[in-house]
């Protein structure tokens, strides 16, 4: 097929106007879709992490007594020995912080006492022996803590502790690089040595935008008071059954103190994951509407060139032009536009890609998203303009003759 | 002669119904878009103090580690909360007109109202000295904020947000009653109206959009009945903290700190009466790091602790690329109309029109279209802000989303809608500036020919 | 070379029904130069349309070249009128945004030739015409004569079968038209066949044979002169 190119870029040339329009706006579209396609990518991965939780079957209730001189310990454990003792309950466990609400506690270890440098940090959680199995994290090495370790709960929020910790892989790895940190002692920031005995597998903790969000420990203690938060796991589908027994009864157990709410742990996860979630819808939304308004300008423009060049097709046909031939003309001119409009839009999506790398501390766009990108509005462009090079091949040749 | 116009451009319109209805909707949905990210972006980048954001300053000391910074990622700033007793120390100066140090905790209400005795409540309550209602203009509906001495007591007063006394009360003046919180009874002196600044410019730690807190207390009972804060506290140092006391007295810092100070004068003379402070301490040991105390007023405040977020920017760069492209759009959409039609113009041309005329007329109908365009962008950009809200709207058991701010965000306020239209039909007009200006430049014969 | 039997044409539009053509006959044969005259509306265009396979027709028969072409698909129709037949149109219908050797070029294109073979063609084509100095020309830089001389060597560079001029010169002064006319007719005389529609008589008279068109139909076959000595000698005769 002889596709006349030179001809059809110096008549474009002449009409330059309405093609230049289109091409800005493919341009602009390009550095918008690949830009926005990966940071939604960003999101996504980032909301579909692994949290390494059994979420979908826990859920946290929130207690705080009130009264003067309040037994917190006993209404710790009275509240732990009913929530475990209900139809439906895998496990419960008092905790001094949720993970995934974005509130927590943090600390760091070292592998010298009071070593004033060389502190890792760490996102701590206090709670009993059956802490992993609520949550539902997997013990890799070692063991879980016993009953008699667990300490009860400490009287100020910044007490020492010395006893035996489970962290996280990734936090083993940090601490002791290559090695094996079964067994190894490291030191809490008041000096005490604590002494790993424990490694699981993977767990999100406390803040989710954290930079190391795997980074965390465990300690045999219960969680001091005065507010009191528990975590219940029950068997898959008794969730909601359970939680409404829960919303119920165990309020009146204990009339001096206030249960503050039952909140699903998906309820937690859907509040940390929220501006990621609704980024990415939000530019899912406007980036399709963008790329509709543009397919809607190369349409005008298509639909333009043809019918201001109706007598000049009749005369194509004339002279023996077929339909096919017709068709590929309009096509192979709007081909030509959309690619000068891709050519900018690539080096435009690269500077805005720059941009963005600055504002999130990202790696830069890869180059996949260009490549896809700019075969996506080829796509689109050759669909835009696919009805009106129809039209155009259906000018009949007659109309050359024609005196109007 | 503009009337003659507009049943001209009216005429044209019905001659190319799809076109002119695409151009319309193109304007209109570029506005829309801008609209609703514009709005949210100034109210998140708002000032809710703006008239007196340059006189109250937060305060801060740089008692941190030597060896780190408190904040890596910007190392120049000290921690942004105050250790207890420097902030006494503050509260103790007579250098600002006012000053304030509070943090926030949480406590449990219970009582009775006239029906009977409500559920026991968990409220956040801030724990703050009484120049908080003065220095912030935080509006009363009944009583008012309790003396300087109550602070120091400390009184058992407590001061009930709008929302929580309608939950308790019924919205009803309760002032006098009294109320328990965690078991201790308090008397009730002031209730506020309603209440929200965007962000929470003095407290940013546990979300900048969430909501005021539930109720507030004087001063002295923190260190009193030993509450626990609710907000942030962080410590470097390893001594340990075996008491509330010691807690007090440590290099943790928890305190929140404002002061006014109504001119340059008193600023300085606070700003020498810190570094004097913190070299002295720093005889003592304290205060390891090089002297860096600052006082951050307002609008400075909410760039360091970085309100507005990248999202926010990305979304605004967002929006005006996408304005850009429906306006180049329509741009060429109007080109190709005008085009079209230009054998009418010829016409006129050769019964007498000048360009001017032309180019008149054609305006006129851009016009049209911007005035159409703006109006439907306005009910756009109002379905796309109630879109926002129910994105941030999470159903949960009980409690409000830490965003509940958003959903206060996202509602125009009578500015947003002038700007909105302002923004319309500009854009629209410049658009159409090039089109009009084309058509009228023709030369008649060429389009009278029947070529 | 072009015979067509009894064609008949038809235009319905709503509930009118136009007989544009009706058991129209012609033979023209290879080297002729044929006028075809006619008032407006005797359906001379319609010939032409049909002639040169620019709209089909309802009855009858068509051979061109030696081959029925009655009942061809659309493609077949181009590729015909690509190497078969060369059109001159009353308006010119060059492409205003390409020059002239651009313009002379696009049936070549439609040929798939190589550009070498097209380049011969084209130069050779504008140098017969007159123009072999004006290949870069705009057609807005030429006079009426230089367009239409363009279009013919547009309409000869594919080497087709015959010419169809529709009102070669009806939008040319007199000097332009003589000229246009004049190459015709030494176009004819290389052994290119030639039809030309036209109304006027003063040009009709230049070519070898007239065919008269009336309400569709041929009306008579002898040439005006013919007639004309006839009508003398009749005159003449006592």
């Amino acid at each position: 097929m002889n596709i006349p190119f030179r001809p059809i870029v110096t008549a474009l040339l002449r009409n330059r106007t309405g093609a230049l329009l289109v091409a800005v706006q493919i341009a602009i579209a390009l550095a918008v879709l690949v830009n926005a396609v990966y940071i939604v990518k960003q999101r996504v991965d980032h909301v579909g992490r692994p949290t390494g939780m059994d979420i979908a079957n826990m859920f946290v209730v929130s207690a705080a007594g009130f009264a003067k001189n309040f037994d917190y310990p006993t209404m710790l454990s009275e509240d732990i020995a009913y929530l475990r003792n209900l139809p439906g309950v895998i496990s419960a466990s008092p905790i001094n912080s949720v993970p995934l609400s974005n509130g927590g506690s943090s600390a760091f270890t070292t592998l010298k006492a009071l070593d004033p440098t060389n502190r890792l940090r760490v996102n701590y959680f206090e709670s009993d022996a059956q802490a992993l199995d609520t949550l539902g994290v997997k013990l890799v090495r070692g063991r879980n803590f016993r009953e008699d370790e667990v300490l009860p709960p400490p009287k100020v929020l910044f007490e020492s502790y010395n006893g035996p910790i489970i962290i996280s892989k990734e936090y083993a790895e940090r601490l002791f690089p290559g090695g094996d940190a079964l067994g190894k002692t490291v030191y809490e920031p008041y000096g005490a040595p604590v002494t790993i005995i424990g490694i699981f597998d993977h767990m999100i903790g406390s803040w989710v935008t954290d930079d190391q969000p795997t980074d965390i420990m465990f300690l045999a203690r219960r969680p001091a008071g005065p507010t009191a938060r528990y975590l219940v796991r029950t068997q898959p589908g008794q969730r909601d059954v359970v939680m409404s027994k829960v919303e119920a009864e165990l309020g009146a157990r204990n009339r001096s103190r206030a249960i503050n709410y039952v909140r699903t742990m998906e309820y937690y996860k859907a509040r940390s994951y929220l501006s990621d979630r609704n980024m990415a819808i939000y530019l899912t939304t406007v980036t399709t509407l963008l790329l509709a308004i543009t397919s809607l300008g190369i349409f005008g423009l298509a639909t333009f060139n043809v019918s201001t060049r109706t007598k000049q097709v009749g005369t194509r046909r004339a002279v023996g032009a077929r339909r096919l031939d017709i068709i590929t003309y309009f096509l192979v001119e709007n081909w030509l536009v959309t690619t000068v409009g891709v050519f900018v839009g690539c080096i435009m999506a690269l500077g805005v890609g720059q941009w963005l790398s600055l504002e999130y501390q990202l790696p830069r766009v890869d180059l996949y998203y260009l490549v896809g990108g700019t075969l996506a509005l080829w796509f689109i462009g050759l669909g835009a303009a696919w009805q009106p090079a129809r039209r155009a091949s259906r000018i009949s040749p007659a109309l050359a003759t024609r005196t109007v | 002669m503009i009337g003659y116009y507009f049943r001209l451009a009216l005429a044209s319109f019905r001659r190319t119904p799809g076109l002119t209805a695409l151009m319309v909707l193109a304007v209109a949905i570029g506005i829309g878009v801008c609209v609703m990210t514009l709005t949210i972006y100034h109210a998140m980048s708002g000032n809710p103090i703006w008239w007196k954001s340059d006189q109250l300053y937060a305060v801060t000391l740089d008692n941190w580690d030597p060896n780190e910074p408190s904040d890596k990622e910007r190392p120049s700033l000290p921690p942004d909360q105050l250790t207890y007793r420097d902030a006494e120390m503050i509260w103790s100066s007579d250098i600002p007109k006012h000053s304030v140090i509070m943090f926030r905790s949480g406590g449990i209400l219970s009582g009775q109202n006239e029906q009977a005795g409500f559920d026991p409540v968990q409220v956040l309550t801030r724990v703050t000295t009484t120049d908080f209602f003065s220095m912030f203009e935080v509006p009363f509906a009944f009583g008012n904020a309790w003396a300087a001495s109550a602070d120091r007591g400390p009184e058992p007063i407590m001061v009930l947000s709008h929302e929580t006394n309608a939950k308790l009360f019924g919205g009803q003046n309760s002032v006098g009653r009294t109320i328990r919180w965690n078991d201790r009874e308090f008397r009730i002196v002031g209730v506020l109206a309603p209440w929200q600044p965007q962000p929470k410019f003095y407290d940013l730690n546990n979300g900048s959009f969430d909501e005021p807190e539930e109720v507030y207390i004087p001063w002295k009972w923190g260190e009193t009945l030993r509450v626990d804060t609710y907000g942030n506290s962080s410590c470097w140092k390893p001594d340990p903290i075996n008491s509330f006391e010691e807690f007090m007295r440590s290099e943790c810092v928890w305190i929140q700190a404002w002061v006014e100070l109504p001119d340059s004068s008193a600023r300085e003379r606070m700003q020498s009466m810190l570094d004097a402070y913190t070299d002295n301490e720093r005889k003592a040991g304290r205060f390891p790091r090089p002297r860096n105390n600052r006082l951050t007023d307002v609008g400075q405040w909410l760039k360091d602790q970085r309100v507005v977020q990248s999202d926010n920017r990305v979304l605004v760069g967002l929006a005006f690329a996408f304005l850009a492209v429906c306006l180049i759009n329509t741009i060429g959409l109007l080109l190709a109309k005008f085009l079209n039609g230009a054998a009418l113009s010829g016409v006129r041309r050769a019964l007498g029109a000048s360009r001017r005329d032309i180019f008149t007329q054609h305006m006129v109908e851009v016009s049209a279209i911007a005035v159409g365009g703006a109006v439907l962008g306005l009910a756009f950009g109002a379905l796309g802000l109630a879109g926002i809200r129910a994105l941030y709207s999470i159903t949960a058991v009980g409690a409000a989303s830490a965003n509940a701010g958003y959903r206060g965000l996202a509602h125009m306020d009578l500015s947003s809608y002038v700007t909105a239209v302002v923004l319309a039909i500009v854009a629209t007009l410049i658009a159409g500036l090039y089109p009009a200006w084309r058509i009228g430049r023709l030369a008649p014969a060429v389009y009278l020919k029947n070529q | 070379m072009l015979e067509m039997h009894n064609i008949s044409k038809i235009f319905r539009a709503d509930l009118i029904e136009t007989h544009a053509l009706r058991d129209f006959s012609l033979t023209v044969n290879a080297g002729e130069f044929v006028a075809v005259t006619g008032p407006s509306g005797s359906g001379k265009t319609t010939f032409l349309n049909v002639a040169g396979l620019l709209e089909g027709f309802d009855t009858g028969k068509y051979q061109l070249d030696g081959s029925d072409v009655s009942r061809l698909s659309d493609d077949e129709r181009s590729r015909l009128r690509n190497e078969k037949i060369g059109f001159i149109f009353q308006g010119f219908n060059l492409i205003p945004d390409l020059n002239i050797y651009d313009n002379v070029d696009v049936p070549l294109r439609y040929r798939r030739m190589k550009a070498h073979e097209r380049d011969e063609r084209i130069k050779s084509a504008l140098d017969l015409v007159g123009l072999g100095s004006r290949t870069k020309h705009m057609p807005s830089q030429l006079s009426g004569g230089q367009q239409q001389r363009a279009a013919i060597a547009r309409a000869l560079a594919g080497d087709p079968k015959f010419l169809l001029a529709d009102e070669p010169t009806g939008n040319l002064d007199s000097l332009m038209a003589r000229q246009v006319l004049d190459l015709l007719e030494q176009i004819n005389e290389m052994g290119t066949t030639i039809i030309m529609v036209t109304h006027d008589i003063e040009l009709a008279r230049r070519a070898q044979r007239n065919v008269h068109v009336v309400d569709g139909q041929i009306s008579d076959f002898k040439s005006y002169e013919t007639r004309a000595t006839e009508g003398f000698a009749a005159a003449a005769a006592p």
